[in-house]
């Protein structure tokens, strides 16, 4: 037990070396920017930026050198002040913090569907080996996989919203959006979903519920290609091992021997990729969010990073940093829960 | 003991076929075990010593198939063909009736689970009654002492009060002829218990699934403690020291000499009539060879198995088994007593082989030539091209398996068959 | 040795080898997945190498997506297939069917060029910390984590956006990457004491010139360069992992300790033996990622972050549709927009993904023989 915690401990040190790091990473690419388009970043007034350009400069420090303006950045993160995020005209942390709780709407269903259907239809597959029912899922894994989101996405839009009229994209419909908004209307969670049913209204959670169903068929389909391609490949390889044969020389079912012995050992490397997966969406689904214009995490930073609002990006840098390196935390813990060989570190 | 023959592999063909071609691995395999013998196995490597063993139980993973024989398993009234058996009766087979260890131990132990329960599994499979009823008999003996120690205490204040040192608003009444009858009555009729009651319904009906599912809500505390003595009891035959550490063990812990130990009392926890160990002392060390060995054969005599020894080793056929078959190629060359091997073997492979050993002061001797491709196997007989009594008819021609003097099997033209 | 007999040796020597993919693709052919892959990629190949045939170039850029003028002072609206327009048109009347063409040699230049590119770089970071261990492992897989930490899309978009128009640079910084790749080999495959020092120096002159003269040559980097650089920074350390984890996995093996035993201390035998071995796993992870990349160099266009307006390329094309989707009638109606050019996308990545499942699926045994 001490030495989990002692671990444990580490691994939290790694994360505060990792969000520097990070963050460090990006603010020096941020000042590959010329300094006066940095400072246009600063300017709300369009007439008049030439004049406003030196006396931002001025006022933000733009000039200084990279360590001060570094340093300033990182003392006001300290005292939790994340800064405030110009494109979104809010303060970084409360944009992220109501626009994080839209991706999760997403990601709470499609990480279990991902991972529990994939692992299903992986381990079916290295079952049925080069039957009908192996061919199509690989084929399906394969074409899954080299699917662009966008263009998924695009497509089902297209065929959902354009042809048949019954889905839209957004988060939520108008009616709802309109209704949220109105004073009495308590955000508990920041996802609508469950909000809705907290706040008596259950047809904004039906309404919200509808709205999420698109993009996560769009990224279930991408993502659980590569669970279903890994998790066929270990299964594979697990049932070649010499192990199998003296579980079946002992008698056992063969679904015993199967599910029981194979099984276990093939979800390793699976159990790494899901945690890795995880994370990944967990840090925001850039491209899907955008073509739903669901207003979630990942549009918001590509739309900060389009706009060259640095605070944003760096606050989104430290919340995919934390993510990042919880998520590796979890998964080795996992990972030495599942496999008694490594346990012994 | 009776000598009857207890398997009996006739014409057994196994054929592989892979990328590079199908490789005829078993061309025509003839052996036979008797019950309570140890039966060595010898052959070099790639001679379809492995294959053979696992055919018995039909083991072999594709891309290999048994296309043709028959082994058939006679033990007491049952008897059949072990290729043509269902699937149940073949998992009932495996297990209990032969049992099977490999070579490398740490491999053919699955990682992931422990000693206890990769044991437990095959206890469970085969003799779940048993553990079951121990489990009911123990839960019961155990409610009769504690009733009978509650009693006990009631006679101690009895006597006690009798005796005047105890002042009692109850009077007790004399405990000792009611202790006979409720403890006569107890072993009757026990008190009814949950757990008990599971078990009993579990031995009564052990397919049912409502059963079934009622047990698995309960903790069966008893059970599972049966269960972790059997296999400990298990594991100390095999000589394991502290042997309840070692069950709560995973097999990346064990050295190799334990794993092997622990593999082999896997094989024997269900009593096995023949056990079939594939070069089990091969990767260990030389002591520890000669300690599982010794092991081997001393459950052999307590448990009354027969085991069919395969080796490469000649040395550990010499000094263990009653009878050794030396296999060549995917074929069974000669059969017979060990000592009449050794001393007068007939197939000329057997007695290249046992030129070959190396002994001090002479130089070394092998065998011209290599080991065929059993992608395209030789026609005729398989050794012909490296042997030096090889005949015309040795090309054309399958030397048939001979009983040439009693008990002494051969596969060679020299020895008749056409006569 | 003469040179002829040295290149009997070599070849004698390949023998073996030629056998071994021989053998593999006996092997491929078998799949008839991967044969599907292996027919998609020729026909891609095909589209490339024709493609002044299929779609003559208008200007002397070929890569400039020709305009239909007369048709865009009409609408500027995407148009459906006609027959002046085989694939039909983009907003502001670009022809669709010369984009989707040329986009293919497009797709060629940049899966090739990133995946190089990050191979190499990964390969020098990756070996060099597996070989020397220690504190520059450690340091190096640190700065590698970093990179990995955060989201590659949004990073990359940064970096695109980010880097200025042109380098400024002068030819001491030609001397400087030179010298500093001079000192790898030397490292990796003959250290030599005194031609390190002479490298040393080299390498400190240059960094002084560098600084000191002045910055007066420019190199220009085009949108998609910058793109290609960015995704190039962001890929790196993937291969990194990848090639330290193998070098790491072959230092240790037998054969490695048999090669020092025998008296070759020299780097250049570890070489002979790790890389020959380490190369198919390489081979399959640098496959799947063409595929990869190509995706990925799509969906910044997608955002907005991308080659020019009217470069050819797929993603361009695609990202033209955000704007004409925006109702569920003008979603039907230009549909072609983005299925067509997505359709290519997605063929091209399905085939290099079943190449690269197909190598996995032979390699791994053969990998797991050695």
């Amino acid at each position: 037990m001490a030495n989990l915690l002692a671990y444990i401990i580490r691994r939290l040190i790694l994360l505060v070396f990792v969000i520097l790091g990070v963050t460090l990473l990006v603010f020096a690419v941020t000042m590959l920017l010329p300094v006066n388009i940095r400072a246009l970043m600063y300017i709300n007034n369009p007439q008049r930026w030439r004049q406003l350009i030196g006396p931002t400069i001025e006022a933000y420090g733009l000039n200084d050198p990279f360590y001060l303006q570094y340093g300033r950045w990182l003392g006001q993160v300290l005292q939790g002040n994340l800064g405030m995020s110009i494109s979104a005209n809010q303060p970084v942390a409360d944009a992220i913090a109501q626009r994080w709780p839209l991706t999760m709407e997403i990601v709470i269903f499609a990480a279990p569907i991902i991972i529990f259907v994939g692992i299903f239809i992986g381990v079916q597959s290295a079952i049925h080996r080069d039957t009908p029912i192996d061919h199509v899922s690989r084929v399906f894994a394969v074409i899954g996989w080299s699917l662009p989101s966008f263009l998924v996405g695009m497509t089902l839009l297209a065929i959902f919203y354009g042809w048949l009229h019954v889905l839209a994209p957004g988060s939520l419909s108008e009616s709802s959006r309109l209704y949220v908004s109105l004073g009495h209307y308590v955000k508990y969670t920041g996802m609508d979903i469950f909000d809705g049913l907290l706040n008596g209204v259950p047809w904004v959670s039906w309404d919200a519920l509808l709205h999420c169903v698109l993009p996560v068929v769009t990224i279930v389909t991408i993502d659980i290609a590569l669970l279903i391609r890994v998790m066929r490949s270990s299964m594979l390889e697990s049932m070649s091992k010499p192990y199998m044969i003296t579980a079946r020389a002992k008698g056992l079912e063969e679904k015993v021997v199967i599910y029981k012995h194979a099984r276990r050992n093939a979800l390793i490397p699976v159990a790494t990729l899901s945690g890795m997966l995880v994370a990944g969406l967990l840090g925001g689904l850039i491209i899907t969010e955008t073509v739903f214009g669901f207003g979630g995490l990942g549009q918001f930073a590509a739309e900060a990073a389009r706009n060259f609002d640095t605070p944003a990006v760096l606050g989104y840098a430290i919340l995919s940093a934390v993510v990042f390196v919880i998520a590796n935390l979890i998964v080795d813990i996992l990972y030495a829960y599942i496999d008694p060989r490594i346990r012994l570190e | 003991m009776s000598q009857e023959n207890m398997v009996d592999i006739r014409d057994l063909e196994v054929k592989f076929y892979t990328y590079a071609g199908v490789v005829e691995a078993l061309d025509g395999v003839n052996l036979f075990i008797k019950r309570g013998e140890i039966l060595g196995l010898v052959g070099e490597t790639g001679c379809g010593k492995s294959v053979t063993s696992l055919s018995i139980m039909m083991l072999i993973p594709p891309p290999g198939k048994i296309v043709g024989g028959r082994i058939l398993y006679k033990h007491g009234s049952e008897q059949g063909n072990i290729l043509a058996m269902s699937a149940d009766s073949l998992r009932r087979l495996r297990g209990k009736d032969i049992a099977m260890i490999f070579q490398e131990p740490r491999a053919y132990l699955n990682p992931v689970y422990t000693v206890e329960d990769q044991i437990g599994e095959v206890i469970l499979v085969h003799r779940r009654k048993e553990i079951l009823q121990n489990a009911v008999s123990n839960i019961e003996k155990k409610l009769v002492e504690d009733r009978r120690l509650v009693l006990e205490k009631q006679r101690v204040r009895f006597e006690k009060q009798k005796a005047g040192n105890e002042k009692d608003k109850v009077k007790l009444e004399e405990p000792g002829a009611l202790l006979e009858k409720e403890v006569s009555k107890l072993t009757v009729k026990p008190p009814s218990n949950f757990e008990v009651g599971i078990y009993e319904r579990l031995i009564r009906s052990p397919r049912s699934r409502s059963v079934a599912f009622q047990a698995r809500f309960s903790r069966k505390r008893q059970f599972k403690k049966e269960l972790r003595k059997e296999v400990v009891r298990v594991l100390r035959s095999v000589e394991i020291p502290d042997a309840e550490r070692v069950a709560r063990m995973y097999p990346h812990e064990l050295s190799g000499g334990m794993a092997q130990r622990v593999l082999i009392a896997m094989a024997l926890s269900c009593n096995p009539t023949l056990l079939i160990a594939d070069e089990p002392t091969t990767n260990l060390d030389v002591t520890v060879q000669a300690q599982i060995l010794n092991l081997i054969v001393t459950l052999k005599n307590s448990l009354g198995s027969s085991i069919l020894y395969i080796t490469h080793d000649l040395g550990v056929v010499a000094q263990s088994c009653e009878r050794v078959a030396v296999m060549y190629a995917g074929n069974v060359v000669e059969t017979a007593d060990v000592f009449e091997t050794f001393s007068k073997p007939l197939h000329p492979y057997t007695r290249a082989l046992l030129k070959s050993i190396p002994r001090p002061g002479e130089p070394y001797k092998s065998i011209a030539g290599i080991v065929p491709s059993l992608v395209n196997p030789l026609r005729g007989c398989r050794f012909h091209d490296r042997c030096e009594y090889a005949m015309e008819i040795c090309r054309k021609t399958k030397p048939p398996f001979l009983e040439v003097k009693p008990g002494h099997y051969v596969a060679c033209h020299l020895y008749g068959g056409l006569k | 040795m003469s040179l002829k007999k040295r290149w009997e040796n070599f070849r004698v020597g390949m023998r073996p080898r030629i056998a071994e993919w021989r053998f593999m693709l006996k092997r491929i052919g078998h799949s008839y997945l991967a044969v599907a892959g292996l027919l998609i990629l020729l026909a891609f190949v095909a589209i490339a190498v024709l493609a002044p045939v299929l779609a003559p170039a208008y200007s002397s850029d070929p890569f400039t997506v020709p305009q239909d003028r007369a048709l865009a002072a009409v609408t500027p609206s995407p148009t459906p297939p006609t027959t002046a327009h085989i694939f039909g048109t983009i907003d502001e009347q670009y022809d669709l069917y010369y984009a989707c063409i040329w986009g293919t040699i497009t797709a060629f230049r940049v899966g090739v060029l990133v995946v190089g590119a990050s191979l190499v770089v990964g390969l020098i970071i990756g070996t060099v910390a597996a070989f020397y261990g220690g504190i520059l492992d450690e340091a190096l897989m640190r700065f590698t984590d970093i990179i990995i930490a955060f989201p590659g899309l949004v990073l990359a978009m940064v970096l695109a956006i980010a880097f200025p128009q042109s380098i400024p640079m002068n030819l001491s910084m030609v001397m400087l990457a030179g010298s500093f790749i001079a000192m790898f080999v030397l490292l990796v495959f003959r250290p030599d004491r005194r031609l390190m020092l002479v490298d040393l120096l080299i390498i400190v002159f240059s960094l002084y010139s560098v600084f000191s003269f002045p910055l007066d040559v420019k190199l220009g980097l085009s949108q998609l360069d910058k793109v290609l650089l960015a995704i190039t920074i962001v890929g790196w350390p993937g291969y990194a992992r990848v090639i330290r984890g193998e070098v790491l996995r072959v230092k240790n093996e037998d054969y490695v300790e048999a090669s020092r035993a025998s008296g070759s201390s020299d780097f250049r035998t570890i070489i002979r033996h790790i890389l020959p071995n380490s190369m198919y796993s390489i081979l399959i992870v640098a496959t799947l990622d063409i595929g990869s990349i190509v995706l990925t160099t799509a969906a910044l266009a997608f955002i907005g972050v991308g080659a020019p307006v009217n470069y050819a390329d797929w993603g361009q094309a695609i990202s033209r549709a955000q704007n004409w989707i925006s109702s569920g009638d003008l979603i039907i109606k230009n549909a072609h927009v983005f299925v067509i050019p997505g359709l290519f996308i997605v063929l091209f990545v399905v085939g290099w993904n079943l190449l690269g499942d197909a190598l996995r699926d032979v390699l791994d045994p053969m990998l797991r023989r050695r």
